[in-house]
């Protein structure tokens, strides 16, 4: 355990009856999303905005922004559940397609997979059930708008990290 | 609770709501204005785009919420599906004191004399009710003219030939043009367009004890830091509460108009904000709700008298719902363009709002308000850019900076077919059916929009872009922030909702003063119009009321 982690749990145990549930020891530091699940949130965050001059997706926090709205107190909760299924989803229809999860692909490789669940190449194949009641186009549009929110939009809402986005674009 | 019998409920405090409890408050009557909002300050929302009303992709931070609101919107397959405030077919304005007032950009238009003549400037039009005004610019100007001093608009119509003609200046000189406006001043003035200061609600100089506008760029969407943003809220609400006469009563949601047995309107009943279902009655009524809620409101309040709706003995309340068909062009520069002078739309052509050979109407063409940074990420680039990947990223990097767009709001042909009803079986948070609204543009409007955004694109060009394409909109229904005609008003009963002075045909005590009464929405943004409205049923009720006339 780290001291900040040490920290963070005292402030729980002493903090009193209120807190329903102390979190695992683990360093993720999202309340929703799993390891695994922000792992692939972060890896599809970079390659819908890449990292370069400035910070990508990931860097600029766009998971803790997703992380963010589809908690209870987030504006997206009703997307927690598209979350929840499709990104998983994602990492499977990868390996079963390509023998590689998602996060493992190289760059080129995400994208050329990216292009082909939106243009709805994967709409219709044995494996949707992995999608539940979602496609994964539907999923990638919906993802694809909300990492924009997260990289573009004010960092109270948890990403755009020190305003890179606005810095990107010489406004700060 | 029983409250105290008033003079006059005003339901709606957004342009036309509070400029009526001002003028009815001066003249003595006692008033309660309702508002299903609250105050909205700067401080609370600062510059989040994404709850701002611009594009609100999270939620609508000037109201109304996605719990309590819910609207039914129709496609043009006839499919039905429950929205929520923040989706785009939801048709939001705010739900706040001054409503979007607060938050808009502030265009302060008057109508053009042709505005008010459509039907017989340009005849009949096939598949629409198009119809003239059942008064003129002239009855009209002298309340524009209130509400340019009462409220305060900059500008200098008459650096416009096309402008109408008035009695009286504005009352503050208009705004200065950003790097990119002057760009295109320059650029129209070469291919014989006539450049003027864009007329708005906003403070160049100091202006009835608030500041001069300090050229933030999240304008648009957003409230005012300084306050130098002209809305009802910080005008003529405050001045209707000093007098003593008016109650603003916030939080409060109005689900029906209350009628006596000789069918006159008593009151209304409402919910207060802990939800308890409350009265109040008055002499008169005047609905402010929108183009959208003031015709639900009528419609929720049948009665055995009135079995379709108070005021639909002929099947024309919610009927006729117009917006405006925005069109226009975007422009890719070279140079960098962008100085990050707010609010960013500052330069205006009106040579194509009327006199096109072959066109109905027409639009003024102005530059756009600053994109935010997520706005832009999702729009504002030639068709078939990419969506995401390094070439958006790249493209964000490079043009924020280096691009102009032009928009017009292109004059609809109102139809009967585009309405606002009510879905009896999709319920509000009080209970209470929800507005459902359908309809198209007619093919006219899409041609008149095809022509408005080939001028956007010529004058792009003149300015230097070397990359130009046009917008052209889509053919679903308008309303949105520039919702109007759904109560027209007119002379003849069976083809009207309202009298001349926005009476309810069938009942002598309940008025309308909203953009419901608008017969036509204009070349131009509606507000400055909804607020003139609101001087001029004032200004009837008043006199009448003065005269005796307790409208019983």
């Amino acid at each position: 355990m780290d001291r900040r982690s040490f920290l963070k749990v005292s402030a729980i145990w002493t903090g009193g009856a209120w807190i329903v549930g102390v979190p695992t020891l683990s360093a993720n530091p999202y309340r929703e999303l799993t390891d695994s699940e922000a792992e692939i949130m972060d890896a599809l965050a970079d390659a819908i905005i890449p990292p370069g001059e400035f910070a990508g997706g990931k860097d600029a926090r766009v998971t803790r922004f997703i992380d963010q709205q589809i908690g209870r107190y987030g504006y997206l909760q009703h997307d927690k559940e598209l979350y929840k299924t499709c990104l998983p989803a994602l990492n499977k229809n990868s390996r079963d397609r390509f023998g590689a999860v998602f996060t493992e692909l190289s760059e080129d490789r995400k994208e050329e997979y990216l292009k082909a669940i939106e243009a709805g190449e994967y709409n219709n194949q044995p494996t949707n059930s992995d999608w539940g009641s979602y496609t994964p186009s539907s999923f990638f549009n919906t993802t694809r708008n909300q990492c924009m929110m997260g990289f573009y939009g004010s960092p109270i809402h948890g990403g755009n990290k020190d305003y890179v986005s606005y810095r990107m674009l010489g406004l700060y | 609770m029983k409250n105290k019998h008033v003079n006059a409920i005003v339901v709606g405090s957004g342009a036309g709501g509070g400029v009526v409890a001002k003028e009815l408050s001066y003249a003595g009557l006692s008033v309660v204005l309702f508002e299903r909002g609250g105050w909205v300050r700067y401080a609370a929302h600062g510059n989040d785009e994404l709850t701002a009303q611009r594009s609100f992709p999270l939620a609508c931070f000037f109201g109304p919420d996605n719990e309590r609101y819910r609207r039914v919107a129709v496609d043009r397959q006839g499919n039905e599906r429950i929205v929520f405030p923040n989706d785009w077919a939801y048709h939001n304005n705010a739900a706040c004191v001054g409503s979007g007032t607060v938050n808009y950009g502030a265009m302060g238009w008057r109508f053009m004399e042709e505005d008010f003549t459509m039907k017989s400037t340009y005849g009949h039009v096939e598949g629409s009710t198009l119809e003239d005004w059942p008064i003129t610019y002239a009855d009209l100007e002298p309340y524009y003219e209130k509400v340019e001093w009462e409220i305060g608009v900059a500008g200098d119509d008459y650096q416009n030939p096309f402008a109408p003609w008035r009695r009286k200046p504005h009352p503050m000189p208009p705004f200065p043009h950003n790097t990119e406006a002057k760009l295109l001043e320059q650029a129209a003035k070469k291919i014989g367009y006539h450049p003027f200061p864009i007329p708005m609600l906003r403070n160049s100089e100091p202006f009835d004890g608030r500041p001069a506008c300090v050229h933030v760029r999240n304008c648009v969407g957003f409230a005012c830091p300084v306050d130098a943003k002209n809305g009802t809220q910080n005008t003529v609400i405050p001045k209707a509460i000093e007098t003593g006469n008016c109650e603003l009563r916030i939080h409060s949601q109005v689900v029906k108009i209350l009628t006596d047995s000789s069918g006159r309107a008593k009151g209304v009943e409402y919910f207060d904000r802990d939800g308890q279902k409350l009265t109040q009655t008055a002499d008169i009524v005047i609905l402010s709700a929108s183009a959208t809620e003031t015709p639900r409101l009528m419609l929720n309040s049948a009665t055995n008298l009135y079995p379709n709706g108070i005021g639909n003995r002929y099947d024309w309340v919610g009927r006729n719902l117009q917006g405006h068909a925005y069109c226009g062009a975007d422009g890719l520069f070279e140079e960098e363009i962008y100085d990050d002078f707010g609010p960013g739309s500052s330069v205006a052509v009106c040579d194509f709002a009327h006199n096109n050979p072959g066109i109905i109407g027409g639009a003024m063409l102005a530059n756009e308000f600053i994109k935010m940074p997520y706005a832009y990420s999702s729009g504002y680039r030639p068709p078939g850019s990419a969506r995401w990947g390094r070439e958006h990223k790249e493209f964000q990097k490079n043009n924020y900076r280096r691009n102009a767009s032009v928009r017009g709001p292109v004059q609809e042909m109102p139809n009967f077919e585009s309405r606002v009803e009510v879905a009896p079986n999709v319920l509000d948070h009080w209970g209470m059916p929800v507005a459902k609204i359908s309809g198209f543009k007619l093919d006219e409007d899409i041609r008149t929009a095809e022509f408005i955004a080939d001028k956007a694109a010529k004058w792009l060009e003149a300015a230097g872009a070397y990359k130009i394409w046009k917008n052209i909109p889509g053919t679903g229904v308008s309303g949105s922030q520039h919702q109007s005609g759904t109560c027209r008003m007119g002379n003849d009963p069976q083809t009207s909702v309202t009298d001349k002075y926005g009476r309810v045909h069938e009942v002598d005590n309940l008025f309308i003063a909203d953009g419901s009464l608008h017969v036509t929405n204009g070349a131009f943004n509606p507000v400055l119009t909804i607020m003139a409205l609101g001087y001029w049923v004032s200004d009837y009720i008043v006199k009448e009321w003065e005269r005796g006339n307790r409208f019983q």
